[in-house]
């Protein structure tokens, strides 16, 4: 089994928010629900105060803790490190969301965060909370997995694009959107970015990318300042 | 045998307005929610994701173990001077709990989908499966228990086995409710070993409080009384409730104390909560509620009796509101540019749950206070044994 990772060098990031868009794209997110995002810092003061940022999707936990607090099983971790929602098993108890450290989990059933509501013009009859023309198609939908139109009632979390990722071919370790071969099962917020700052691929294999980007400091420090031991890795270049 | 007591008061009052209550708020919330669904509601992914109907969840959950504490006094750990009051604490202690999970279950995104889905998946790292466990477990053994006693079976080793058990259960879910947040390690307001014990000793002072109120809800004063019943509540009563008060008001004062001392990132909450006046009226209710129930001329008087519990119930539904929202108001995780407090009000759904749920507690009540005489208490001779068995005798009631 492979296990899913993504490596973000925050060096190359440049807070472009194309990943969010691209993601919004991908799995039909609206402002204020977003699966990924960016979150943006001021450090320092006037004169000379500095703009950071963070990128942020879900951190796909070893130990998740949203797994663990939901009483129906509906999170799970899946067998290759995916940490999904099985949306026909959600309560709507939110204790998910409660838990999450990193606060990547939406119930949308919840005022929206910009007016006017674009959900109310494309309403739905099918158990989705709203229909977009730009949806993906209906075929490619999983509420097992949280993939899809997000229904009513439920909570909803980065999937990690497991829709792509899952077709890839066997015994693939590198998902690389500049390979025609990977692409099209490379997780959209990767495949969108122009810094080329996102890597994603097996983190159990040593051979892969994701592993070797890995700095050894890094492998040495993750357990000690992580504590839920995201597989959404960070690293800077050297 | 039992002794039946006539009942007076004030029960058909509280039954019209409970009902009125019910009606309303019931129709109010559902057309919001049936309008606008859980947009109704003042809560957001990006804010209090927990909002007013978990906290009522929770004081009416905890209210539920309260009462059976106090049932208990008589059921299981054989205070016999607390049996006239057990029954009519019995019979309250499943109504909270049930006016509790309806609030729950109007938020909730799919309640009866928790119906098959948590015992079929029996997620048992989640503390939300074990409290629906012993909830449930005490919904059925509470039940059980009460139609014993309704039946007159008040001491038999069934019955007392019953009483143990649901009590048990009680106890077990109130702790594992406080577990449901004392486990969140990333939310330091909540976070601590100590809430378990913080919320068990919430609901006992809830509990004991709402135990004085109804009791002169169903006699309507303490002069109109039956002799065993005001024995209790001139005599022990009064200082349980003052002893749950003093016990629930130091831990109250000391997480305060802490919060304030410390700089973990989230417990700068504790900086908003001393400035509102809303805590400040809790602790001055709780003082007050205190002295009136440990003067030894106020505490065997009805109206200072119904002032302390109206103040503790009032001070510990503001404990509960600042401990879940509180808990909720550091946004984790997120950018410079988010406000370092959310803003939170309650909106006019969310209080309407609330207002059904008290709706629900007293309607319940006052219907069991009409139909299944909650006065009674067991028969002559384990009356006669009481007074030697209580663990004060009555004060001299003030003039």
């Amino acid at each position: 089994m492979a296990k899913w990772g993504m490596v973000i060098d925050l060096e190359k990031c440049a807070g472009c928010q194309a990943c969010t868009t691209a993601c919004q794209m991908e799995n039909t997110r609206q402002p204020g629900e977003n699966w990924q995002d960016v979150l943006y810092y001021t450090e320092g003061e006037q004169p000379s105060p500095q703009l950071k940022w963070f990128p942020r999707p879900c951190m796909h936990c070893e130990e998740p803790s949203c797994a663990a607090v939901c009483p129906t099983k509906a999170t799970y971790k899946d067998q290759d490190g995916f940490v999904l929602i099985d949306w026909n098993r959600c309560i709507g108890c939110k204790f998910c969301m409660v838990a999450c450290p990193y606060g990547v989990r939406f119930y949308t059933d919840e005022k929206p965060a910009v007016e006017p509501n674009v959900k109310g013009v494309f309403p739905s009859n099918e158990g989705r909370q709203w229909n977009p023309p730009w949806k993906m198609p209906d075929a490619t939908e999983d509420p097992t997995r949280g993939v899809g139109v997000q229904p009513p009632g439920v909570v909803s979390k980065c999937t990690f694009c497991t829709h792509r990722v899952s077709k890839a071919p066997a015994g693939t370790i590198d998902l690389d959107p500049d390979n025609p071969a990977t692409r099209d099962f490379t997780p959209a917020c990767v495949v969108t970015c122009a810094p080329g700052a996102r890597t994603f691929g097996d983190l159990s294999n040593p051979n892969s990318r994701v592993s070797k980007l890995l700095p050894g400091r890094w492998r040495r420090c993750r357990r000690a300042v992580q504590p839920r031991h995201p597989q959404g890795l960070r690293s800077r270049s050297r | 045998m039992n002794a039946r007591n006539q009942t007076r008061g004030a029960v058909d009052g509280v039954l019209a307005v409970a009902a009125i209550g019910l009606a309303i708020s019931l129709a109010v919330a559902f057309t919001h929610l049936i309008s606008q669904g859980h947009a109704s509601f003042n809560t957001a992914s990006s804010g209090v994701t927990w909002g007013l109907p978990v906290v009522t969840y929770v004081f009416f959950a905890l209210t539920s173990t309260g009462l059976t504490l106090v049932a208990s006094l008589a059921l299981v750990f054989g205070l016999k001077a607390f049996y006239p009051i057990a029954k009519r604490c019995i019979w309250l202690s499943i109504a909270s709990i049930v006016a509790g999970f309806a609030s729950l279950a109007l938020e909730l995104g799919h309640p009866f989908r928790m119906i098959w889905a948590i015992p079929l998946n029996f997620q048992y790292q989640s503390p939300l499966l074990w409290m629906g466990v012993f909830y449930a477990t005490f919904l059925v053994l509470g039940l059980l228990k009460f139609r014993r006693i309704h039946g007159g079976d008040w001491d038999s080793q069934g019955s007392r086995t019953l009483g143990i058990a649901a009590l048990t259960a009680e106890v077990f879910a109130a702790l594992t409710l406080g577990s449901a947040f004392g486990m969140m390690a990333m939310r330091p307001f909540w976070f601590g070993p100590e809430v378990p014990v913080n919320f068990l000793l919430s609901g006992a002072t809830t509990g004991a409080a709402f135990a004085v109120l109804i009791t002169y809800i169903a006699h309507g004063g303490l002069e109109r009384m039956p002799q065993k019943v005001r024995s209790v509540m001139t005599g022990a009563m009064p200082k349980v409730l003052a002893t749950a008060v003093a016990l629930y008001f130091l831990m109250t004062l000391y997480r305060m104390v802490n919060g304030l001392w410390s700089n973990a990132d989230g417990l700068q909450v504790w900086d908003v909560i001393v400035r509102s006046p809303l805590y400040w009226l809790e602790m001055a209710a709780l003082v007050v509620a205190f002295l009136l129930m440990v003067g030894p001329d106020t505490r065997a008087r009805g109206p200072m009796q119904v002032g302390a519990a109206l103040l503790t119930l009032v001070a510990a539904f503001i404990g509960r509101y600042e401990f879940v929202i509180g808990g909720q108001l550091v946004p984790l995780f997120k950018g410079a540019w988010v406000p370092g407090l959310i803003d939170y009000v309650p909106s006019l759904a969310e209080w309407m749950l609330t207002i059904m749920a008290l709706s629900i507690t007293f309607l319940v009540y006052a219907m069991g206070e009409r139909m299944l005489d909650l006065s009674a208490a067991p028969g002559p001779d384990t009356q006669d044994a009481a007074p030697d068995a209580r663990i004060d005798a009555p004060l001299p009631r003030a003039a």
